[in-house]
């Protein structure tokens, strides 16, 4: 079996339809390596090649262990992307799929041909966009501070300290069920306009160096006709939903409705 | 070796992390579950003291033991140079070990 | 709420208009899982976020430092 970690690999960025070449012409991807169309079985997958030092099994943890390469690559990965996206259906890969060869990769689009087509299918004239709801607490959990003027063994301390206490955590069950409820209603809501929608993970709050409880981290395909009610619909929910604090980012090729496997969460139906 | 896009494993590279940074990984650790253990008991008291299951006596000398085991902890965590927030195991699809409140 | 972002991916300069960990969540963890001969499991998703994770710490508190180990992954 041939190394993986010398010599040349095959990066694929998305797969469409079929993209004009100019299109590609000048676009350049992780490793600066202009990126060109693989065609096979009526797909087309746009790919680049790259030395396997650095992308392959040992070249790629090294990489994306370095934050300077990892978001050097990351952002480099999803500008070409972009461009297959904006110019007509298309599923974006993961990152840091590599192949040995092109034929492999044609083998692959042949063999996955009618998932392919399906999962085009689901993201044609659609885009993604994200919508964050945090509440109005940082989290985690501080360590409780004991009342003021009390020290231990002052008289009452203890008490006090405790019915401070069962007063923080009643407070937060408020805060947190308010939240929590505020998060289901504005996803409801936005599903209600999307195609589909998808729940990920909340994201780290050190990663994104700040302090505050995100509740949901949404993503929403959205048919490019209505991007506009949608936005205002996510307005509406800033709105309406005052404990909270809303974002959105996007419009995103359809990276969390990329899937093949299995079907992200279908909503109700369109509008 | 090759591995396929499956949800398995695959070997990591070694991460060296010096003495200093291995202690505090350890002292996360313990003090998580430390940590822990004070809040559960700290929610467990504050139940009790609303069912009305303790005395005036024994609602002071919980809270005053609550309270000086969390001036520990503080010490304890500064001591290792750790925020609050280290304390907060995550488990990745589990989620965090404490509640996020 | 964030604007949201200008068509084109071509233009360079558009780059900072992405977050890095919006970017991140979506390339590391969304997007078609083929059978590449190389590709990223979970594990590798796990040690990218804990390096990512430890340099936003130290770039936090003020200069390059140790890391701070949040607690072991499996």
């Amino acid at each position: 079996m041939a190394s993986l970690t010398a010599g040349t690999g095959v990066w694929v960025y998305a797969i469409c339809a079929d993209i004009d070449d100019g299109r590609l012409s000048g676009v350049v991807g992780v490793d600066r390596e202009p990126v060109r169309a693989v065609r096979a079985a009526g797909l087309t997958a746009v790919v680049g090649s790259v030395p396997l030092t650095e992308f392959g099994e040992e070249g790629l943890p090294r990489n994306l262990n370095d934050l300077a390469r990892l978001e050097s690559i990351a952002r480099a990965h999803h500008r070409v992307v972009e461009i297959v996206a904006d110019h007509g259906p298309a599923v974006p890969t993961r990152l840091a799929t590599v192949y040995q060869d092109t034929d492999r990769i044609a083998g692959m689009l042949a063999r996955r041909h009618d998932d392919f087509i399906a999962a085009l299918g689901r993201v044609a004239r659609r885009r993604e966009w994200g919508v964050k709801v945090y509440g109005d607490r940082p989290e985690p959990a501080t360590a409780v501070t004991p009342p003021l003027g009390a020290s231990p063994g002052s008289p009452g301390a203890g008490t006090a300290y405790l019915r401070d206490r069962r007063q923080q955590l009643a407070d937060r069950d408020v805060s947190h069920r308010t939240a929590l409820a505020a998060a289901e209603a504005v996803h409801a809501d936005l599903s209600g306009h999307a195609v589909a929608a998808r729940r990920h993970r909340p994201q780290d709050p050190q990663l994104r160096g700040e302090s505050r409880w995100m509740v949901l981290n949404g993503a929403y395909l959205v048919d490019d006709d209505i991007a506009e009610a949608f936005a205002a619909a996510v307005a509406a929910c800033a709105d309406r939903y005052r404990d909270v604090t809303i974002e959105s980012t996007g419009p995103w090729p359809p990276y969390s409705f990329a899937d093949i496997e299995d079907d992200a969460d279908l909503t109700q139906g369109p509008p | 070796m090759i591995h396929p896009a499956s949800w398995e494993p695959s070997p990591r590279p070694r991460i060296e992390v010096d003495r200093e940074d291995a202690e505090r990984g350890l002292a996360s650790l313990v003090l998580t579950v430390v940590e822990l253990i004070r809040q559960l008991m700290e929610r467990q008291a504050v139940r009790r003291m609303e069912e009305g299951d303790l005395d005036d006596e024994q609602i002071e000398r919980m809270g005053s033991t609550l309270m000086a085991l969390a001036g520990q902890m503080v010490r304890l965590r500064e001591h290792f140079g750790l925020a609050p927030e280290d304390l907060n195991l995550d488990l990745g699809p589990l989620g965090t070990l404490l509640p996020r409140d | 709420m964030t604007a949201p972002l200008p068509k084109s991916g071509a233009d360079a300069a558009t780059w900072d208009r992405v977050a890095l960990v919006d970017l991140l969540d979506r390339v590391l963890t969304t997007g078609v899982v083929i059978s590449g001969e190389v590709t990223l499991s979970i594990a590798d998703v796990d040690l990218v976020y804990v390096s990512v994770h430890a340099l936003v710490s130290s770039v936090r508190a003020g200069g390059p430092g140790p890391v701070p180990l949040r607690g072991a992954r499996p």
